[in-house]
């Protein structure tokens, strides 16, 4: 009967949360006695990574749990290219019209691949969606008032890299890429089921999506956690005097994009902060990385695809974004 | 697939912590404890949240109350039967709510500080791109440039939190010629783990936050005093007036203020700092003035 244990958890953990939450109210300075100057900051940080992300990851079931129950297979083939350069075209523009950062992005193209997205269009989206889009162009822009030529480069390289990534993508990959579990998920009539789920279909459509919620957030909040304890528990400077030569500057802003785990929206604002101290391309290999791939998106794509794909994808993500910011950055931004 | 008696105890946890989170969420958009976790852009996005959480939950709630047990199924996305993935599973969402009431909401002060590293200058302006700036004006430098024109008439030039950071970018953009101006700002007080024995100097800092406190960038004006500064501990916070000195340290121009006068006082409402969409237009509002 192990099956029922998280029940024989639950009896003892609520009281011991409202035992707790009493103690806290009825003696506060029992709370404020204790050293907590860190944990505190660790708490400010995590609650504030994960209320950030929340909106964005509920837009992101609720459409992909609405395009599960009311899009069919035939519509989106319909409007999707079928050659594959205006294809990657059409899903890089893609992010021009769903904002959404890249937490949400994942349970959407869940459902799209589910729904025959072809896989390249699919990864293009998930790598130009967090950048490409006017939010962050606009957050870039403020936080590099003097240094315009830094949003442009980065909308440009964010560009020029999903687009080849999906084009590699296009020529090598011919599987499912999904997991084995969702890709059988589907009805093999792609006839949608579950509006037999309870009767009503707009109640089906929040069951899906508190499924979906589940389903994405324990990977989100092991990732807000760890984010979290960084910035709570190192020191920036410490990290910054790993690196210090030109390759390993690129390499170092590369890992501590890939630690932080920022949103695409604010992570410029960290980005021009190190502007004295490191070039403008190792900054711009920061800015086109972070969003394509951190600690959060890295477990959130573990849980839709197969690991073989992601480690292909990451392995493409780190050589071209490398390549690519390098070039720019030797040839345009000077350092 | 399993028992739908299962499934149903796993639909009433799952609705229970989504509503937990619903009604956290609404606590700290009544209680005014929200501007603590994220900017002033992301808030309108955060106070809708508890509407989609409390739908799904309740519909979860009914799904495991109500439904007929045929219908009850997980063959879509199957629940595990570890007892501590679901117990850890169960147990990750639990914690930010835990924390969430446990703790008591509190800005960023100076640990975060010192994790974070404390700019001297401001981050909406890196010094060393100015003379390329003087070239080629863009449209944010002759926002700032504006704003100096309306704050060096003042006797005082009081940097409001409102536009806390293009203030001093304003400043340091014109270092030279508000070298000596009187100046009055607040923020908390922050000492260098290595400065820690000047008597005479403290940071005086705040956080700039864009869209939520793990973004948020510490930065602050060095203040110097004549007489030893006793008795001000790290976290104080501090409305200092003085007088600007533009120095050079280890290399980097930055902005000092000679201290006159020093006072106390209690930690204002909103701690934390936002960049402003248009500061010359928030300081006409903010003194008064018709554009």
């Amino acid at each position: 009967m192990y099956k029922q244990a998280y029940t024989r958890v639950l009896p003892i953990l609520v009281p011991a949360a409202f035992a707790l939450a009493c103690l806290t109210v009825m003696y506060p300075s029992l709370i404020r006695a204790v050293p907590l100057d860190e944990l505190q900051t660790f708490k400010t940080s995590f609650l504030g990574i994960l209320l950030e992300a929340l909106p964005f990851v509920l837009v992101g079931a609720l459409l992909s749990s609405l395009l599960h129950l009311f899009v069919s297979e035939n519509t989106l083939r319909r409007f999707m290219p079928k050659h594959p350069v205006p294809g990657i075209l059409f899903a890089c523009v893609l992010g021009l019209i769903f904002p959404v950062c890249e937490c949400g992005m994942i349970p959407l193209i869940r459902r799209m691949i589910q729904k025959g997205m072809p896989v390249y269009i699919a990864v293009v989206f998930i790598l130009s969606g967090p950048i490409l889009n006017p939010v962050v162009f606009g957050a870039t822009y403020m936080a590099f008032r003097l240094y315009p030529e830094m949003v442009y480069a980065r909308m440009g390289l964010a560009f020029v890299v999903s687009a080849s990534i999906g084009l590699i993508i296009y020529l090598t990959w011919k599987d499912n890429p999904l997991k084995h579990a969702f890709a059988a998920g589907v009805d093999a009539e792609g006839e949608p089921h579950s509006p037999t789920h309870g009767g009503s279909k707009l109640a089906a459509v929040f069951v899906h999506a508190a499924d979906e919620v589940f389903e994405m957030g324990k990977y989100l909040l092991i990732g807000c956690i760890l984010t979290a304890g960084i910035q709570s528990f190192v020191a920036h400077e410490q990290l910054a005097s790993i690196g210090g030569g030109q390759v390993s500057s690129y390499l170092f802003m590369m890992g501590f994009a890939f630690l932080l785990s920022l949103c695409s929206t604010s992570d410029a604002f960290v980005a021009s902060a190190f502007l004295t101290t490191f070039s403008g391309g190792s900054l711009l290999a920061f800015l086109v990385f972070g969003p394509m791939l951190d600690f959060k998106n890295l477990l959130m794509l573990l849980s839709v695809f197969r690991t073989k794909f992601v480690l292909l994808l990451s392995f493409l993500i780190c050589t071209v974004v490398f390549t690519g910011a390098a070039l720019v950055g030797t040839l345009w931004l000077h350092p | 697939m399993n028992h739908p008696r299962i499934i149903r105890r796993h639909y009433l946890a799952r609705s229970l912590i989504l509503l937990g989170f619903a009604l956290f969420i609404a606590h700290l958009v009544r209680s005014g404890a929200l501007h603590y976790y994220i900017g002033p852009r992301m808030e309108p996005l955060i106070r809708f949240c508890p509407i989609p959480l409390a739908v799904m939950a309740v519909c979860l709630a009914y799904q495991a109350l109500f439904q007929r047990s045929a219908v009850l199924c997980d063959c879509e996305r199957p629940l595990s039967v570890s007892r501590w993935r679901n117990g850890t599973v169960y147990g990750l969402f639990l914690l930010p709510l835990l924390l969430g009431t446990l703790l008591p909401d509190q800005a960023l002060g100076s640990s975060a500080a010192a994790k974070k590293g404390m700019s001297l200058t401001s981050p909406l302006l890196a010094a060393e791109r100015l003379e390329e700036v003087f070239r080629a004006p863009d449209p944010y430098n002759s926002e700032f440039a504006e704003l100096a024109k309306r704050l060096y008439p003042q006797t005082i030039v009081e940097v409001k939190p409102e536009i806390f950071s293009e203030t001093i970018g304003a400043m340091e953009l014109f270092a030279e010629e508000f070298r000596g101006k009187r100046v009055k700002l607040s923020g908390f007080v922050y000492q260098e783990p290595s400065s820690q024995g000047k008597a005479n100097e403290l940071i005086l800092g705040r956080f700039l936050v864009l869209c939520c406190t793990a973004d948020s960038a510490p930065f602050g004006l060095v203040v110097t005093s004549d007489q030893p500064l006793v008795g001000i501990t790290q976290d104080t916070w501090l409305e200092v007036e003085g007088t600007i000195e533009p120095q050079t340290r280890q290399g980097q121009a930055i902005l000092t203020v000679k201290a006159e006068r020093i006072r106390e006082i209690t930690r204002p409402n909103t701690p934390y700092v936002y960049p402003s969409e248009d500061s010359v237009k928030a300081w006409n509002n903010l003194s008064g003035v018709e554009d």
